[in-house]
């Protein structure tokens, strides 16, 4: 069982932050440092669980799964620092979500999938509504409720075909047409949850009205869960015919979200856009990594790409929150008046924007190759189109920051300039030094 | 010093990281650094040079995951061009040593440099890449931060337009790279070892990948629109390397990258290729007669320029090879002198219209000189560098199939004459008009004299003594002939 110390350290860490709250006034230093501990400690446990692979009939944790509890922590640690720390539930919540992804990751059939899947997904809804109090965050809520639901009772619906017509809950080696269309129903449950056009619609409200710290959680960890969730189903389901598609939708994703990206002046729904186009690139890599056989390369430039985005994501994310800014127009002149932050989030962007020498050309070089050598020819053309297209937006606000003149009263930044600047530091070493992502992997 | 070429470019990066953290001293040590990056190169290409050291210098690291491998060298057209951009180099950080600008200038100027001599030492595509795309950040921001009136529209678009082209190129290098390893089992990013008769059918597609990365780079009409805008709004000493160096870029993939691998393509495309190189030169040199502004009028020539150095190269005749890559050489020298006049001009008048002057050759003689020699240079006088090049570039595609671009060409050279002539007549010559700010303009001091006797200096020895110049990049060269 002590494969399973990292839930351990999360689920004690929920405990701890509620018991905490008995209190009248729960001191905020302590609840942000279970958070932490909690999220380290998993951390560092499954780094050094591993050496023994432990299965049962619903979970098994081997080295592939630790890798992406690892990803998936990564990408949630930076809201562990973060976290608004006078709300004790709001910290509870955080971690019961990072708990469901871990258990997304360890699942082995599609039942636990399903309840890995709503463990994550449940929190996640009060966390936006309760990171931004106010009709905003509810109505946000409501609507990424809806959605969620919409994809669990799609999953449902999709399970019982695939039952019905297989009489198993993994692993099928032929489907019928009943199974088939389970299978596709499954997958759209997927889609909804990554954002894939034209399921995406969601996406931005949610990324928008949240805190753009828990922005920045949705967008990487629960992004990495979702990316697992998917590539599960093409495991449990091999034969299934929607494999097939993904590449096309998420080339048509890829341009969609940085079609849409393109005109928004509000940053956090800008950056919802743009992540919607980076799961666009990662469907891709999915469906390209299925067509491929399902090699470990591929899997390791989905993991590559995902623990780059966890460090582009939730930098840019935190910049906001330390800047203060919400529009577009608030970033003019922020070189003059906040430089160091200002050139780690100019590195973050040039990185999102896929430039050498960054993580963030790395992980889009790596990704997309494997879609090369898949021979998907049409879907890299659109997927490179919408690279391109993305960057001007890249660029828009990196000219923004430096080359403008302040507009209005400067807002006094905040305490997360060392978060950005980390996440800056990270990408450049994923860059120049790519080699160490995949040791710590491995 | 046991890794000379790593030496090479780490100087001048090393450099851009000192400069930043020197504050309001930073020139001093951009000077120092830049010195030093010239000496290096001047060094390593006379050791290189001499009969003793027949071997190409080449350094190799070790293999990293798919190929991915350091691997560096360095024969005579890589030193060549890194010679220029290390001498340009040293140029500009003289050319602005009096301007007011922050740390990050010099900076820029550096790791511009870093970036292209990676450029033109990379052996292995995948770093060749990379420096490619890293030439763009420091250009981006020299041209954003202290450019004219429309530099934020001009740096988001050179850099979005190089990029389009560069990422068709990554694609065609990533399909090459995999095919090779599925027919060999081998993966490797390495120029020499690289067979492209693995991609089969595909061949053509990579190929017109490839060469749309380095088109819009050198740049060929119709891919040339980022071009005006971005040496137009770029300060001088930015438009100095774009047009001395980074232009070279693509003409350099071309010679390094697409040539070598397709042999057989680039000669089945010359009616394409070669046809857009000639109408590059007439294009270029009509836009040029149109322009209102000096600078702007430059930049459009720098089209034409560049369609000779295009024609010459693809002609792939010995007398075009060397020629079109001496013009490089030739280009950098009187375009790069050419744009500081400008500058120097604009640093005095804040003006660069063309009838915002006149009578300026009395009041500023050795402008007036300097100007109208390095003018003559660029329209190809005999007895200067131009006209060799010119003149090689055109004999070269007169004895390759298609001499009707070669005819093409000439009526080029005639245009040439046709807009720098009367631009010059107008600026120096013609009487002052009443808008005119010819009154502001004092002559060049000391400093600014030095610079461009130095690169006047140059033209003619290259225009009267061409052979060493064309001996030291034949070797590099023989290989290309058709």
């Amino acid at each position: 069982m002590i494969a399973l110390a990292p839930q351990a350290a999360l689920a004690t860490g929920v405990l701890g932050t509620l018991s905490l709250g008995l209190l009248r006034r729960p001191p905020a230093l302590a609840l942000r440092a279970i958070a932490f501990t909690a999220v380290a400690a998993a951390m560092l446990l499954s780094a050094w669980a591993p050496a023994e692979t432990w299965s049962s009939l619903i979970l098994t944790v081997d080295p592939k799964s630790v890798g992406w509890q690892y990803l998936i922590y990564l990408g949630a640690l930076p809201l562990a620092l973060w976290i608004d720390g006078e709300d004790d539930v709001l910290t509870a919540l955080f971690l019961g979500s990072t708990l469901g992804m871990s258990l997304l990751a360890s699942a082995r059939n599609l039942p636990m999938l399903f309840i890995a899947l709503e463990f994550m997904s449940l929190p996640a809804y009060l966390l936006v509504a309760r990171s931004r109090p106010g009709p905003r965050g509810l109505e946000a809520a409501l609507k990424y409720f809806f959605a969620g639901g919409t994809a669990g009772a799609l999953f449902m619906l999709g399970l019982s075909f695939y039952y019905a017509d297989t009489r198993v809950l993994a692993g099928a080696t032929t489907l019928n047409s009943l199974g088939q269309a389970g299978a596709a129903l499954m997958s759209a449950a997927a889609l909804f949850k990554l954002g894939a056009f034209p399921l995406h619609w969601w996406l931005p409200d949610v990324y928008e009205a949240a805190s753009p710290e828990v922005s920045g959680f949705l967008s990487t960890a629960m992004k990495s869960a979702a990316v697992l969730f998917l590539m599960r189903l093409c495991e449990l389901a091999p034969e299934a015919r929607f494999i097939a598609y993904l590449p096309a939708i998420g080339a048509v994703t890829a341009l969609v979200g940085s079609v849409m990206a393109l005109r928004q002046e509000r940053l956090q729904r800008l950056f919802a856009y743009s992540s919607i186009s980076n799961a666009g690139l990662l469907i891709l890599g999915v469906g390209a990594w299925a067509a491929a056989g399902r090699s470990a390369d591929g899997v390791g430039s989905l993991l590559f790409f995902l623990g780059a985005y966890a460090f582009m994501s939730n930098g840019t994310f935190g910049f906001l929150k330390h800047a203060g800014v919400e529009t577009r127009e608030q970033l003019k002149g922020l070189g003059k008046s906040m430089p160091v932050a200002a050139a780690a989030f100019t590195i973050l962007l040039f990185s999102l924007g896929g430039i050498p020498p960054t993580g963030g050309f790395m992980a889009k070089l790596l990704l997309l190759w494997r879609a090369v050598d898949a021979n998907l020819f049409w879907p890299v053309v659109l997927a490179a189109v919408s690279a391109l297209i993305s960057l001007s937006y890249y660029l828009g606000m990196t000219r923004d920051l430096w080359f403008e003149r302040p507009h209005g009263p400067e807002s006094a930044p905040g305490r997360g300039a060392p978060l950005v600047i980390a996440c800056a530091v990270g990408i450049v070493l994923l860059g120049a030094a790519p080699w160490l992502m995949e040791a710590v992997v491995k | 010093m046991s890794m000379p070429l790593t030496a090479l470019w780490t100087v001048p990066l090393l450099g851009a990281l000192v400069c930043a953290f020197l504050g309001s001293k930073a020139r001093y040590g951009a000077l120092a650094f830049s010195s030093a990056f010239l000496a290096l190169a001047g060094g390593i290409s006379y050791l290189q040079g001499s009969p003793s050291a027949l071997a190409v210098l080449t350094e190799t690291g070790p293999q990293w995951a798919y190929g991915v491998c350091y691997r560096l060298s360095a024969d005579s057209l890589s030193l060549g061009l890194i010679g220029l951009t290390a001498f340009l180099n040293l140029i500009c950080v003289a050319a602005s040593w009096d301007l007011k600008v922050s740390a990050g200038y010099w900076a820029c100027f550096l790791a511009l440099a870093s970036a292209l001599t990676g450029v033109f030492l990379a052996r292995d595509l995948f770093f060749f890449y990379a420096f490619w795309e890293a030439t763009l950040i420091p250009m981006f921001f020299i041209i954003g931060l202290w450019g004219s009136s429309g530099r934020l529209h001009a740096a988001v678009k050179f850099f979005l337009f190089t990029f389009a082209g560069s990422v068709f190129m990554l694609l065609a290098l990533l399909a090459l790279v995999s095919a090779h390893h599925r027919v060999t089992g081998v993966w490797t990013w390495d120029l020499g070892s690289l067979d492209p008769k693995t991609l089969g059918a595909a061949a053509p597609y990579v190929f017109w990948g490839l060469v749309l990365g380095f088109a819009v780079k050198i740049p060929m009409v119709p891919l040339h629109t980022w071009l005006p805008d971005a040496h137009t709004e770029a300060p001088a000493a930015g438009s100095v390397m774009l047009a001395g160096v980074m232009l070279k870029m693509g003409v350099y993939g071309l010679l390094r990258v697409a040539i070598p691998l397709f042999p057989d393509l680039s000669v089945e495309m010359y009616p394409i290729l070669g046809g857009l190189a000639a109408l590059s030169t007439v294009y270029g040199a009509l836009c040029a007669m149109a322009q209102t502004d000096l600078k702007r009028l430059i930049a459009y020539s720098s089209i034409a320029h560049l369609g000779f150095c295009l024609l010459g190269v693809l002609s792939r005749t010995s007398q075009g090879l060397s020629g079109g890559t001496l013009q490089l050489v030739n280009h950098g020298l009187t375009t790069g002198a050419l744009f500081l006049m400008v500058g120097f001009l604009y640093e005095r008048s804040h003006k660069r219209g063309l009838s915002d002057f006149g009578d300026l050759a009395s009041r500023a003689p050795y402008l007036a000189f300097f100007f109208g020699f390095a003018t003559l240079a660029s329209i190809g006088l005999p007895g200067l560098n131009g006209f060799v090049g010119e003149f090689m570039s055109l004999s070269g595609a007169m004895s390759a199939p298609f001499p009707i671009f070669a005819f093409v060409g000439c009526l080029g050279v005639t245009l040439a004459a046709a807009y720098a002539l009367p631009a010059f007549q107008v600026v120096f010559w013609s009487p002052a008009g009443p808008d005119s700010v010819s009154a502001k303009v004092s002559d060049l001091d000391f400093r600014e004299r030095a610079i461009l006797w130095i690169l006047c200096g140059l033209m003619l020895w290259i225009g009267l003594a061409p052979k060493p110049w064309l001996a030291w990049f034949e070797p590099a060269l023989r290989g290309l002939v058709r």
